[in-house]
């Protein structure tokens, strides 16, 4: 018998007892997982390869956390399938969680054990020995800064060490893939840089992380990311090219009194593709016209509103995702 | 399976049971502190004791003694044994908890106006009802004395005496029928509170999640969960059967196999709500009114503070359902009986199809649950 995956896989590869080392640390093929009538995540397709850091973007409840669920082999998916690092999630899923690390946004340690406790509880379901538990604590109370709290509670820890400690014991069997669902929500902007620069040195090394974040500044850190709305995938590629076919719109960040009002009296409005607020600042998607700041500040004073600026910006990928968004809810539609 | 992760997780377990400052004074006061409480119980109106009628006599006048126990409504004319041997299997079988013995000849001595006797002999090991069931026969056989001997009319002077013999629990004590039936409620408290926290306490946190995540698999999770529990449940009865047997002074007539046997049994079903709770529930809060909400029946229905026979009849079916009610005939009849697995095979076989039934299903949610 022949299964899918064998379908270019010579005779000599077939024949080895290791999982042929794939090109691919994931690999994933029409996925999809259906909850009654609801579907969460709608037969999507995506490679990573070793080493890379790839962002899995999107908002709440958009399918990130369902897929990462179905890639570490903790639910079953409804259709198609996936590889990590050459194991199948479906049959070999026991292989899967062997090879490698998760760390969700809840850095589910165990409060009410100690830091020691809980790399030791880690280190013993991951079957290390000794010697390698010894380096192991050594390396991780280290890179998570927690030399003299091996005693206190993991519960009482300051939320960045928590996150990092929570890293530890997630790689406390150095896998060579981490998925990260949404690892930073809820940190201080210090302890997110400081976190994030744990995961350079670890793709450095070698290890792949996928990672998941609604913090569309932090998608700038991977390599490759993908946009999950609403269960499909609406974009995947470098940070430049999920960017790429927005470069030739202009966008104009407005300061104006009263935003709100503002977002609301412009959509709809002639000559505006988008518009929408980030942050304080009104993002106005004019398409591809220029010179159009007189034109929009004369609109906005028409309409009553006070302008207090306007400068062309660079697109950002937060700009691209809505803008992804907005070409999605009109092929929907 | 691997017991070593199976260690590791039951290790974590008591670990967190030692620092959670709730639980160390659940585990070890709530035992002793319902001892107390439970020890005494008001009375109860019970009606339709379950009757056997030895009647060695077989005259009319014998025929109205029978007459006069049945019309007074509270008691049901059950079985006819042949003799005290076959009465006393329906007593330790529980299928009487009454009988009377009528002697032969009785018929004659009331023709010649002779005072004569009849036997009463009450099950013991459920107090309430042996107290109110000895003082009802007292009252019927005091009117049937007046039918019997017209003219003579007071108690002091009566024609028919009746000899009431208590059996297996002589002083009626109710400590005696609470303590045994104690052991099976605070069993059931105890697994099903602490099985019901302990899942949905994981998946609040998140642990839940992360433990899927690694080798450990769905078996090795669940027995390293029930491992602990059941452990302090063990702990939890012996501390009770401690104190019930020396500081309460209760007798223990039984057999520690028939009793642990029929007490493990029991708590695979109260382990299986429990989990099944745990599943069920979002959040500690919600699996705790789950817990009290299935309690509440369950002392209610299962004999433990009401007697069965004080059960309206539309609610008295209902009985069936609640597994504690097979379980407090087995420990009461145990420990003062010293009925065996023969006498008690029903209430066994009504367990075994409690918890395999209780406990599929649990296992069939845990499965479909950390898969969606």
């Amino acid at each position: 018998m022949r299964l899918p995956w064998q379908k270019h896989s010579t005779p000599e590869t077939r024949a080895s007892l290791e999982p042929a080392h794939n090109e691919f640390a994931i690999e994933v093929n029409g996925l999809s997982k259906t909850f009654g009538d609801f579907t969460a995540v709608n037969s999507i397709s995506l490679s990573v390869g070793h080493g890379e850091i790839f962002g899995f973007l999107g908002p709440n409840g958009s399918g990130k956390t369902t897929t990462i669920r179905m890639l570490c082999g903790v639910i079953a998916p409804s259709g198609g399938g996936a590889r990590i690092m050459g194991y199948d999630v479906v049959t070999e899923s026991e292989r899967v969680r062997e090879n490698i690390g998760y760390m969700s946004q809840k850095f589910s340690l165990f409060q009410d054990l100690t830091v020691d406790e809980n790399l030791k509880f880690y280190a013993g379901i991951y079957g290390l020995s000794d010697e390698k538990f010894a380096e192991r604590r050594e390396y991780i109370l280290t890179m998570a800064d927690l030399h003299g709290r091996e005693n206190e509670m993991a519960g009482d820890l300051s939320v960045g060490w928590k996150q990092r400690l929570a890293l530890g014991c997630a790689t406390i069997h150095e896998p060579k893939l981490i998925f990260l669902d949404e690892p930073t929500s809820g940190v201080d902007p210090t302890a997110r840089r400081q976190f994030w620069e744990l995961l350079h040195d670890l793709a450095a090394s070698g290890v792949t992380l996928f990672v998941t974040t609604h913090y569309m500044d932090e998608a700038t850190h991977c390599n490759r990311l993908a946009f999950i709305y609403r269960g499909d995938i609406i974009a995947e590629g470098t940070p430049a090219e999920v960017k790429g076919d927005l470069m030739r719109d202009t966008i104009l960040r407005v300061e104006v009194d009263r935003g709100e009002d503002a977002l609301t009296a412009l959509e709809g409005s002639p000559g505006i593709a988008e518009a929408y607020m980030q942050g304080s600042m009104l993002h106005v998607n004019v398409g591809e016209r220029t010179e159009a700041e007189a034109d929009l500040t004369g609109l906005l004073g028409g309409l009553g509103f006070t302008v207090l600026g306007v400068e062309p910006v660079e697109p950002t990928l937060e700009d691209a995702f809505v803008h992804l968004v907005t070409r999605q809810r009109e092929v929907s539609a | 399976m691997s017991w070593r992760r199976v260690r590791l997780l039951i290790w974590k377990e008591f670990l967190q049971l030692r620092r959670d400052r709730s639980m160390l004074p659940i585990i070890f006061i709530m035992p002793v502190l319902q001892l107390i409480l439970f020890g005494y119980v008001i009375g109860t109106d019970v009606k339709d004791l379950r009757t056997a009628v030895v009647d060695r006599d077989g005259s009319v006048e014998s025929r109205l003694v029978v007459d006069s126990f049945v019309n007074s409504g509270y008691f049901l004319d059950v079985a006819h044994p042949v003799d005290e041997a076959a009465m006393q299997k329906l007593l330790d079988g529980n299928k009487a908890q009454v009988a009377i013995i009528i002697p032969e000849g009785f018929s004659d001595l009331v023709r010649e106006k002779r005072p004569t006797e009849i036997g009463i002999v009450v099950d013991g090991s459920d107090s309430k009802t042996a107290s109110v069931a000895s003082g009802y026969a007292q009252q019927v056989v005091a009117a049937l004395s007046g039918k019997l001997y017209p003219g003579r009319l007071t108690a002091s002077s009566s024609g028919v005496d009746a000899q009431v013999r208590v059996l297996f629990n002589p002083t009626m004590r109710a400590v005696n029928t609470m303590v045994p039936a104690l052991l099976a409620f605070i069993l059931m408290m105890s697994t099903q509170t602490t099985m019901s926290q302990a899942i949905v306490k994981e998946r609040e946190r998140g642990t839940l999640e992360q433990l899927f995540v690694t080798p450990i698999g769905r078996a090795e999770y669940l027995i390293g969960k029930l491992v602990p529990y059941v452990l302090i449940a063990f702990i939890q009865i012996t501390l009770v059967f401690t104190i019930g047997t020396l500081w309460f002074k209760v007798p223990f007539n039984g057999n520690l196999l028939v009793l642990g046997a029929g007490l493990a049994l029991f708590a695979l079903t109260a382990l299986g709500l429990g989990l099944m709770v745990s599943l069920l529930s979002r959040t500690r809060y919600q699996a705790q009114q789950a817990t009290t909400f299935l309690m509440v029946p369950s002392m209610m229905l299962s004999g433990f503070v009401f007697p069965l026979e004080s059960m309206p009849k539309i609610l008295y079916p209902l009985s069936y359902l609640v597994p504690l009610r097979y379980i407090l005939v087995v420990v009461r009849s145990n420990f003062l009986k010293g009925s065996g697995f023969v006498a008690l095979w029903p209430q066994f076989l009504a367990m075994a199809i409690f918890s395999a039934a209780i406990f599929g299903f649990g296992l069939s949610r845990f499965r479909k649950q950390l898969n969606d």
